[in-house]
């Protein structure tokens, strides 16, 4: 006997309670169930803060909450772009089902509706119903204060349903980002310009409080109609989900061949260039560091927003200088889990390997000192603070991250979307540690012996890890092979879990 | 190379997974493996290449290697990986490369010159059909049956003295089946290299391998001289392929 609509869509709101109870780092981490918990917590926690702080803060010449009605835009544009985070879209959570005697038009509206009525869209009631609570209750009574979450709720459906649709048209190509962008930016501009906007709003949204059927009819039309067209869209798109191909033929592949000079090296350095280049999750991460260094000098050349924080220079200095280092070592042989088996069965590989990665992060720190030559030239850094951290991030914190190769035992996922990736304890204490430990060092140390003097040191330190690099490598080396059967079984099980 | 393998075991939990007391695999051996799904085949290699921990026992590589005598546990040193060339699955390839970069990034690990690269793939020019080398093609977005052509090719760059593949038919079209049959029995009465295959193949195994092991849950329970396919119906019998 086939499951009725209603039994099919509560199995399969149990499949996706299963399948994010026993996602992989959710099972293995507490760290991670820990920080998941703490997040939403801590995010719940603000929302329901400024709901109870804001009623008072922004009631003047207008009611509280006709003033965030005004702007209730401004609160969808958010809650948009945070679910690029959170939210999968129907198209690509139906593969598994697509072999089931369901039809597939069914199965898209099952799912459609599971992401309209699905818990996220309550999130923002953190906010809501405190703000509501005190804002609208004195005046309007519980039923006025329904109506209007009820309102809120059905603006917050609306926006899921259009983030879907944009998300969808994404997965074809990431130029389709522009119609959102445009969109809100057309939004946030017109009511600036126009008064009438935010007139209209706040008629519109205090309707809700009256429960007016019209005010609620404005709000279905657009949910009717994005449901209709998301099911159309979702529909087409589960042909290119079941049957998604990457794209196979490169366009072109560079030998590197300058780099055939430094012999075996080279191939590992090779390697490390193709690495970063060719994987979806490398790239971006990449392409990340490189994004915010770009932004901490251009702030920190141009404006003026650190200039009376010392503090903040030397963090944003510092920083500039890890970020590239920091976000790839942290997680240093989580990449090389995919073929671990490989580089094992080859002699040494492991020390070669590390040596070339050793060599590609130093080069890589040109990057950063070029980048940071706005902020010499204007006067907000000095050449000796450049150096001084440029080297003892290269001589001391390197080597540490570098321990890291030892006891990492998750294989991370190479050409993935980057997704939040979870750090565990080892790796949060020392990636924390890394970013604050050499400031206080630092301060310590210019404290002793004055500007000039500090820095020399910093640089003195550095230089002495760089120059030592084959010893310290080296023992890694052997404390990995010494751990190398523990590191192999996790690295293969969380490979097969990717 | 001779492999001698002493007191092997390793089980899983409840589960063992390889139990040998003593088996010898002489220089120049060609051995097939065969067993059932779960009898140990592939522990037994990734055991040989020293990829997992033995809960007991040990294997011992002896032999001759660039003029020296040579007689080494495989778990106390590294040096074995000089003259052992081995595909067990995917892990063993670095698919975001192309097939022409990860041969290369062997060779040049091994030691082994271009010129010298060339001269050894055009030995597999018939068996890569014209798929592999000059595309553009990263091994991720390969055919299961030509990442399994690149493994094999990689696992031989070096010219190895012992040469372990774990299921090399698998994926492959009967042409290419046909064309690795003769490449390995070439191979190994060239070189008089020590080869270990596991198949679930019972004809190729039977065609190249004049000694074949059948493993049950962990144990060699035959050791059988396949002479002009003598192990056939034995196999097929243990297998109930005619029932």
């Amino acid at each position: 006997m086939r499951l009725s609509a209603w039994k099919f869509y509560k199995e399969l709101k149990h499949l996706e309670n299963l399948s994010e109870s026993r996602h992989p780092m959710f099972e293995k981490n507490r760290f991670a169930k820990f920080l998941i918990y703490f997040m939403f917590a801590y995010y719940a926690a603000i929302l329901l803060f400024l709901g109870v702080i804001m009623p008072e803060a922004l009631d003047g010449s207008m009611s509280s909450f006709h003033v965030l009605d005004s702007g209730f835009f401004y609160i969808l544009i958010l809650d948009f772009w945070c679910r690029f985070f959170l939210q999968q879209t129907p198209a690509q959570k139906v593969k598994p089902f697509t072999l089931l005697p369901i039809r597939r038009g069914f199965l898209m509206n099952l799912f459609l509706f599971r992401s309209a009525l699905s818990y996220g869209n309550l999130f923002w009631g953190f906010f809501l119903v405190p703000f509501g609570f005190l804002a609208i209750v004195h005046f309007y009574g519980f039923i006025g204060l329904t109506g209007w979450l009820f309102g809120w709720w059905l603006l917050i459906v609306t926006n899921s349903l259009w983030y879907l649709f944009c998300r969808t048209l994404m997965l074809r190509s990431l130029l389709w980002l522009i119609i959102p962008a445009v969109f809100h930016i057309a939004i946030v501009i017109c009511s600036f310009e126009f008064d009438v906007i935010s007139n209209l709003s706040i008629d519109w949204l205090e309707q809700f409080i009256f429960w007016n059927p019209l005010a609620y009819f404005a709000v279905f039309i657009p949910i009717v109609l994005l449901f209709y067209i998301n099911h159309k869209l979702q529909g087409n798109m589960i042909y290119k989900e079941v049957g998604k191909v990457e794209e196979t033929e490169m366009k072109r592949t560079s030998e590197i061949k300058f780099l055939d000079r430094y012999g075996v090296m080279g191939e590992y350095l090779k390697l490390e260039i193709r690495m970063r280049t060719r994987n979806k999750a490398v790239r971006t991460q990449t392409l990340i560091g490189i994004a915010l260094i770009i932004f901490f000098s251009i702030m920190m050349s141009w404006g003026d927003a650190y200039d009376d924080v010392p503090f903040m220079i030397s963090f944003i200095c510092l920083y500039n200088y890890l970020i590239l280092g920091l976000m790839t070592l942290v997680g240093i042989m989580g990449y090389e889990g995919n073929y671990i088996d490989g580089l094992m069965s080859r002699r040494e590989s492991i020390y070669d390997l590390l040596k070339a990665k050793y060599y590609f992060h130093l080069v890589m720190m040109i990057l950063p000192l070029v980048l940071m030559l706005p902020t010499i030239f204007t006067g907000k850094t000095t050449v000796l603070m450049n150096l001084g951290y440029m080297f003892f991030i290269a001589g001391v914190i390197f080597p540490i991250l570098f321990q890291l190769a030892v006891y990492n035992t998750d294989t991370l996922p190479l050409n993935k979307r980057m997704t939040a990736r979870t750090n565990n304890w080892v790796q949060s204490v020392i990636s924390i540690g890394v970013m604050f430990v050499p400031i206080a060092f630092e301060k310590a140390i210019v404290a002793l012996f004055g500007d000039i003097w500090g820095f020399i040191i910093l640089i003195v330190i550095g230089l002495v890890g760089v120059c030592t690099h084959p010893l310290w490598l080296r023992n890694i080396y052997h404390r990995f092979m010494q751990r190398r059967y523990k590191n192999m079984e996790a690295l293969r099980a969380s490979r097969e879990n990717n | 190379m001779e492999i001698r393998i002493q007191n092997l075991k390793k089980t899983f939990g409840e589960k063992v997974a390889v139990d040998i007391a003593n088996y010898e695999i002489h220089s120049g051996d060609m051995l097939g493996l065969v067993g059932n799904n779960g009898a140990g085949k592939s522990t037994l290699f990734r055991l040989i290449l020293d990829l997992i921990k033995a809960d007991n026992g040990n294997v011992v590589m002896n032999g001759h290697f660039q003029d020296k005598d040579i007689e080494i546990d495989v778990k106390t040193t590294e040096d074995w990986k000089e003259w052992t060339g081995a595909f067990i699955d995917e892990s063993f390839l670095i698919d975001y490369l192309t097939p022409d970069e990860y041969f290369h990034f062997i060779a040049k690990i091994c030691g082994i010159a271009n010129e010298q690269l060339e001269q050894h793939l055009s030995k597999y020019e018939h068996f890569m059909n014209g798929e592999l080398i000059g595309q553009k093609k990263l091994i991720r977005n390969l055919s299961a049956g030509n990442k399994q052509k690149v493994g094999i090719i990689a696992a031989m760059i070096q010219q190895p003295q012992v040469l372990i593949l774990d299921e090399p038919f698998n994926f492959l079209d009967p042409s290419s089946q046909n064309a690795i049959k003769h490449l390995l029995k070439d191979y190994n009465q060239q070189t008089g290299a020590t080869i270990l295959i596991s198949s679930h193949n019972l004809n190729h195994t039977t065609d190249i391998c004049p000694r074949i092991a059948l493993l049950e849950n962990g144990v060699i329970i035959r050791d059988i001289q396949n002479i002009d396919n003598s192990a056939e119906k034995e196999l097929e019998a243990y297998f109930n392929i005619n029932d």
